[in-house]
């Protein structure tokens, strides 16, 4: 059994979407963990200059990972929007909560570093990319 | 299924850092992980030996996270230097390394996601800071209070006569336009013409060439920057236009288009 099909197993639910559609709000408040079973999304984050995608999502990615890591957090860091139609995956929170509780505090404190420092590179990535146009 | 990992782990080792002083070389092969108790550090990767900083991290944060949880890659991906006098908890990956072979599937398959991304971000950084560097570089190296000629340029090469706004009407002197744009010309003449004539960057000169569409091209334009090429006796000077009126602009105009 692969990783991907361990994964598969979680969702609960599959959505469709047409071509553009925002899935996320950057700013919006939402608990769902996706995961791209069909198609391309664009990530886009918005800063006060204007607009920057920085990375496209494709089968087998997710999404909305930093709530998982980061409970109670609740807000979207970026904007997801579909690239034609696509088919998401919405993963099962309740269980991914467990699954993540079962962790060491020490291990749980690593990933909370890489998801904070992914976070703020991002930002930084978002920066730079505006300056330098 | 994991029991409290505290009560696992070997005891604590701290470390102390002076200013300055490296904590993690990038490249190295190293496999601790910190924990900064005290003081700040800096991460930072090297590009042509600079320091491309990526972040600044102070109490509480972590050190090394990336290099324990991308597998199978123990060499480190940045480094970090304490920016004060710091104080590191230590820790010894072992334990953890069990437990996180152990972790949840769905779990590891995100952490790895994340870790993907970062370190494609931690690229992006370093490559958009190095074209920045680049840039401030190169603008050190302008004269200050010479502006750049940003526009497009053509190359040539075509006699023209040239004297300071200052001489006498009857004084020719003989250079080479190299090249020319809206803005101005690069004009190369021999050095010894700057024996009896100053050619230095704000010295004025009227100039008249022939273009190689044949057409003949009169202006005044002022030097912003002078290069001097000792071995072959030659004089490169950067000159803007400061005056060319409505039928050379024309002319000028048409030839840049063709």
């Amino acid at each position: 059994m692969t990783v991907d099909q361990l994964v598969y197993a979680y969702v609960a639910n599959e959505e469709y979407y047409p071509d553009k559609t925002v899935v996320i709000e950057e700013g919006s408040k939402g608990d769902w963990v996706y995961l791209v079973l069909e198609g391309q999304l664009k990530v886009r984050k918005s800063t006060n200059k204007g607009n920057v995608t920085v990375y496209t999502l494709k089968e087998g990615d997710i999404l909305g990972e930093m709530l998982l890591l980061e409970p109670g957090k609740g807000v979207r860091t970026a904007s997801v929007i579909a690239e034609g139609p696509v088919r998401l995956g919405v993963l099962d929170t309740a269980q991914l909560a467990r699954d993540y509780d079962s962790i060491s505090p020490q291990l749980k404190g690593l990933i909370r570093s890489l998801i904070q420092r992914l976070e703020e590179t991002t930002d930084k990535v978002c920066d730079l990319a505006l300056e330098a146009t | 299924m994991v029991a409290n990992g505290k009560e696992k782990m070997p005891p604590i080792v701290s470390l102390k850092y002076k200013r300055g002083e490296l904590v993690i070389k990038e490249g190295d092969y190293g496999i601790s992980i910190y924990k900064i108790v005290k003081g700040k550090v800096r991460i930072f990767n090297e590009s042509g030996g600079r320091e491309i900083p990526l972040a600044t991290l102070g109490r509480g944060e972590i050190i090394g996270e990336m290099t324990f949880l991308n597998r199978g890659e123990e060499q480190r991906t940045a480094s970090a230097r304490a920016l004060e006098d710091s104080e590191l908890e230590v820790w010894h990956p072992s334990t953890l390394k069990k437990e996180y072979e152990e972790m949840p599937p769905v779990v590891k398959y995100i952490v790895n996601q994340a870790l993907q991304r970062l370190v494609r971000m931690n690229q992006l950084v370093a490559q958009f800071t190095a074209k920045r560097q680049r840039i401030i570089e190169k603008a050190k190296h302008v004269k200050p209070g010479t502006p750049q000629r940003f526009y497009y340029r053509k190359e040539l090469d075509q006699e023209c006569i040239y004297r300071p706004v200052n001489s006498s009407k009857e004084l020719r002197l003989g250079g080479r336009v190299k090249d020319i744009s809206l803005n101005g010309v690069g004009l190369e003449v021999r050095s010894k013409n700057a024996l009896n004539f100053s050619h230095e960057a704000g010295d004025t000169f009227y100039v008249t060439m022939m273009l190689p569409t044949n057409k003949k091209l009169t202006f005044k334009a002022k030097i912003q920057s002078v290069k001097m090429d000792r071995t072959l006796g030659k004089i490169m000077m950067g000159m803007q236009f400061e005056e060319i009126d409505g039928e050379n602009r024309k002319t000028l105009g048409f030839f840049m288009r063709s």
